[in-house]
């Protein structure tokens, strides 16, 4: 197990703080059978608390090593970035937290622009319980993209935190694509803080886990801004996923945009929860939210749920929502050329996720994507 | 060979329980461009519909057959794979599946095994600039944002690409403006100019003649209340220009 950062709290605090804090999510249902509120991961996660991280395409220019390098060799960077971008009603990352140790910090230099996209990848074994925290620092005009890895083994749990960090007109992406088997437990809290004109995009999909629940959040505190989430999930079989979106527009003269797909098939239960909140002084904010969900079998389940607070008076405001079975009209359109019927339903299904899978930033990463999506609309 | 074209006979559809076709008769041999003209809500979409297997159109009675092989049935993806085609009034958008991907899909289905992907994509920039295509077509996913104009070019490639043996235009020509009308025209002599598509029998639905001032038809019927009430030469589609259908319907008398 990775030995524990040096914070001066103590896990029973940390623990503490993970059950008294609200999970802002919906009870269970007679769709979503998980209570998110009481989850009893701590008391089985703690005894196989594991696995490692390792990195490739790191540049010279850059810093990337693990948190305790980064404590004892960058105290000062790290310091300034390591729980700057958490905020207090982050439930999940509190288990991270108390758990910590294993992670990654991403330091880029002012100015400093890498093409190539790091990996972090993390690993654990059958059974292996993982609380990666990954912390990216970006200095003033930096431009670098982080690709997280994640893989878990049978029965495996993971509950991880990815923060950013980005200084005035920095420039970074972060991907995280999580497949893991299909009775492990993926949980994932991704927060970024963003100085002025900085660019902030995260792209995530949830595809394994039996139950995968996901936090993403970027908040806009200073002008310039511009913020963008792309998330897709697909639950199949009896797989359960629960995604959270949250553009806090605290600053105004920034923009955002998110775009979430999701898809349900089988028995599977999806829920996504879309936050815009736009504060009373940040004028001229332009904040758009479209979420679309598409449902492949009857048993399938998803609540898409937008959340719109808009407290300014001089905003640009979109969201936009569809939910529904693949359209009649498009599948006699396409079959009308001669396609089949099933291979139609596989294209507009695919087709559906592209506008996400497009926000990914490698062509093997899409291509990951690709595939384990035609495995579920396969077997849908 | 007498079993030759696209043969409807005694045609009868209903939609919703909605007897919309009353028996239909027409013949369209290969190689010849018919008209079908009538006004609105007299059946023409219906017919278009029924004949390559939308789902909710419900034939009642009639037989429909092409080059002898019975469409009625089949389903819509093999009446399109015996050389049927409909050019939409009103095509699906289908958000991230992308144009050039859906075209070889669609050819491969049709025509499989004729084209490799990079023979394919040569194929279709010709066809692409014998329509005037900008190359900007490739990288956009199906109809998705496109003018009403951008799509009908986009049937028109379809047909191109496809090359039908019939090929029905439902309403190609509504809502265009004149040049984009004059290119559709321009699309259907270049099937029929090329090799594959010397052979194919179009059936031109419209309800302005405005149409086959840029293709001349062979043959002309006009469709009212579900049924083809009057058919003649190119010169009936003139007349309808000139008098409207009131004239029509004046002179075959009550219909329904």
């Amino acid at each position: 197990m990775p030995s524990l950062l040096a914070t001066g709290e103590d896990r029973a605090a940390l623990l503490e703080r993970y059950r008294s804090t609200p999970s802002g999510r919906d009870k269970p249902s007679r769709y979503f059978k998980y209570d998110l509120e009481s989850l009893d991961v701590d008391a089985t996660a703690a005894e196989r608390a594991s696995g490692n991280v390792t990195f490739a395409n790191v540049p010279p220019r850059a810093v990337v090593c693990d948190l305790q390098s980064a404590q004892r060799d960058h105290a000062e960077l790290f310091a300034r970035a390591y729980r700057a971008a958490l905020e207090p009603q982050h439930k999940y990352a509190f288990l991270t937290l108390a758990y910590g140790g294993l992670g990654a910090f991403v330091y880029v230099p002012a100015d400093c622009a890498i093409d190539e996209p790091i990996v972090v990848r993390y690993a654990g074994g059958a059974g292996e319980s993982l609380f990666p925290h990954t912390v990216v620092l970006a200095e003033r005009g930096a431009r670098v993209t982080v690709v997280e890895e994640l893989e878990l083994g049978a029965t495996g749990f993971a509950c991880g935190v990815s923060e950013i960090v980005a200084g005035d007109g920095a420039d970074v992406t972060y991907a995280a694509a999580q497949f893991a088997p299909e009775d492990a437990r993926a949980f994932s809290t991704r927060v970024a803080r963003p100085a002025r004109n900085a660019r902030i995009s995260w792209a995530t999909a949830e595809m394994g886990a039996s139950l995968a629940i996901a936090d993403v959040a970027i908040t806009i505190a200073e002008p310039g801004i511009e913020a963008a989430i792309a998330s897709l999930f697909f639950p199949t079989g009896a797989q359960h996923a629960d995604v959270v979106s949250t553009v806090d527009h605290r600053s105004g003269d920034a923009r955002s945009e998110t775009i979430v797909k999701t898809a349900a098939s089988g028995a599977g239960q999806a829920r996504f929860l879309g936050n815009i909140r736009i504060a009373a002084h940040a004028q001229h904010s332009n904040a758009s939210l479209r979420d679309d969900s598409l449902l492949l079998s009857k048993r399938a389940h998803v609540d898409s749920i937008p959340a719109l607070e808009i407290a300014a008076n001089d905003v640009k405001a979109f969201h936009g929502a569809t939910v529904g079975a693949i359209d009649e009209e498009a599948l006699f359109y396409m079959t009308s050329r001669g396609i089949t019927r099933t291979e139609a339903e596989r294209m507009i299904a695919l087709g559906f996720f592209e506008p996400v899978i497009e926000r990914f930033p490698t062509e093997a990463l899409r291509e990951r994507l690709r595939a384990a999506l035609e495995r579920k609309v396969g077997a849908a | 060979m007498s079993d030759q074209g696209l043969r409807i006979s005694g045609l009868r559809c209903s939609v919703e329980g909605k007897e919309i076709l009353k028996g239909i008769d027409l013949v369209v041999e290969p190689g010849k461009v018919h008209a079908l003209m009538g006004p609105n809500g007299s059946g023409k979409s219906t017919l278009a519909f029924s004949l390559t297997g939308h789902p909710k159109y419900d034939v009642t009675g009639g037989t429909a057959t092409l080059d002898g092989e019975s469409l009625l049935d089949l389903a819509a993806d093999k009446r399109a794979r015996s050389g049927l085609f409909l050019s939409f009034q009103y095509p699906a958008a289908i958000p991230g599946v992308k144009v050039p991907n859906f075209l070889f899909a669609a050819r491969q289905a049709v025509r499989p095994g004729e084209l490799t992907p990079s023979k394919f994509r040569a194929l279709l920039l010709e066809k692409m600039d014998v329509l005037g295509m900008d190359p900007s077509f490739l990288g956009r996913y199906l109809n998705d944002g496109f003018s009403g104009g951008e799509k009908k070019r986009l049937e028109m490639l379809q047909m191109a690409v496809l090359a039908p043996k019939y090929a029905i235009l439902d309403e190609t020509d509504s809502g265009l403006d004149v040049d984009a009308l004059k290119d559709v025209g321009e699309s259907v002599k270049a099937l029929r100019a090329s090799d594959e598509g010397k052979n194919t029998g179009f059936l031109i639905i419209t309800h302005y003649p405005r149409i086959l001032q840029h293709v001349e038809p062979d043959v002309v019927h006009v469709m009212m209340d579900g049924r083809i009430v009057k058919t003649g030469a190119a010169d009936l589609a003139h007349r309808i220009e000139r008098e409207g259908y009131d004239k029509i319907r004046e002179e075959v008398g009550a219909v329904a």
